[in-house]
């Protein structure tokens, strides 16, 4: 119980000394968040949990290198993002990837008929568009509304710059929009 | 007022423009039903988002990894000890080297009378110690050491080999 209200800084610290078990209250605490994120850019959830399997214990032996210069989510969350690019770095996966790239979004657009868009409830919509959000901006919008974190933080995981995540937050955001404005337009239509 | 594009209404809903770019958008869309309604729809776009519930990994997660991790502990600690084991028998051989050569040095000088006791004594061990090590005692030592050497290489790593099977499924 007293386990859980514990910071981040001080149950590893507490493994560090050898309480092994204590280890899993951080899996606990970000088994879900990091599950999510990989769900979204792998689209798989067995694929998901594997990863996710291996960034604990990657992290678990990694942890005597761990400085507290960073905060742990920032830098767990990093292990999580390179090891689904690891992971999606098979040629099939990498052709798809590349395809479905942070710049061209529409192809998200024009997979859903009016059909689709007026039938379907509106935050399972979302909910299904997200999930199909290409790789770089599933991460982002998984950091940013899940997490909580600051676009600065994302930028450090991603390790790419503000501006940039800036970018791939605003056009996520933006594909959301005309999305919705297509079923509103619709839904009056009918 | 068709100045105030995407990227604006974006930055004006995570409150980050200058005070005077921020009143610019309020009152554009207090104006213009474009960017209101662009705004709006903006807005449950991101109210959405917000509300989307993570998922979660099978329900023995935790317990999978913790397996995991204990299991790893397990084979570094075998491996620790099987190298501690081969440091002793290293040990142990030298030291055995070092005290059959100490004893050739002692027998080979005259004994002092009130040292002959100690003499005597290093004398039988180094006599014992002279027949085990002996040319023929010498060759059946080194290669039954060798041979449990081998033997016991091979099980540990068959066995971690083992071990990190059974974990991996």
């Amino acid at each position: 119980m007293m386990m859980k209200n514990l910071t981040d800084v001080e149950i590893i610290e507490s493994v560090k000394k050898g309480n092994q078990a204590d280890y899993a209250v951080l899996i606990d605490r970000y088994k879900n968040k990091a599950f999510t994120m990989l769900k979204r850019m792998l689209k798989n959830d067995f694929d998901a949990e594997e990863v996710l399997m291996d960034c604990f214990l990657k992290a678990y032996n990694n942890l005597s290198t761990f400085k507290f210069e960073s905060k742990f989510s920032t830098w767990f969350y990093r292990i999580v993002y390179n090891s689904a690019l690891t992971k999606l770095s098979s040629a099939k996966r990498k052709i798809e990837n590349e395809m479905s790239s942070v710049d061209d979004l529409h192809f998200l657009q024009s997979s859903y008929n009016a059909d689709d868009l007026v039938k379907e409830d509106l935050s399972l919509l979302v909910k299904k568009i997200v999930n199909e959000l290409p790789l770089k901006n599933a991460a982002v919008i998984t950091m940013f509304y899940l997490e909580e974190m600051r676009t600065e933080e994302i930028a450090d995981i991603l390790q790419i710059s503000v501006s940039n995540v800036k970018v791939i937050l605003y056009r996520s955001r933006n594909l959301l929009r005309e999305i919705i404005e297509k079923r509103n337009l619709f839904q009056e239509v009918i | 007022m068709n100045n105030i594009n995407d990227e604006l209404l974006n930055k004006y809903l995570d409150d980050d423009l200058s005070r005077e770019e921020n009143d610019l958008v309020k009152i554009s869309i207090e104006n213009s039903s474009e960017v209101k309604k662009r705004y709006e729809t903006l807005l449950k776009v991101h109210e959405h988002l917000n509300s989307i519930e993570k998922e979660s990994p099978s329900i023995d997660f935790t317990k999978l990894v913790m397996k995991k991790l204990n299991a790893k502990s397990v084979i570094a600690r075998q491996q620790k000890y099987f190298l501690l084991f081969v440091l002793f028998m290293l040990c142990f051989i030298i030291l055995c080297f070092v005290g059959y050569a100490f004893y050739q040095v002692i027998s080979s000088m005259q004994p002092i009378q009130s040292s002959e006791i100690v003499t005597n004594y290093s004398k039988n061990l180094g006599d014992y110690f002279s027949n085990f090590f002996g040319q023929k005692n010498l060759t059946i030592f080194g290669s039954v050491l060798s041979f449990i050497m081998l033997i016991s290489g091979y099980f540990l790593y068959d066995y971690q080999k083992h071990s990190k099977k059974t974990f991996s499924h």
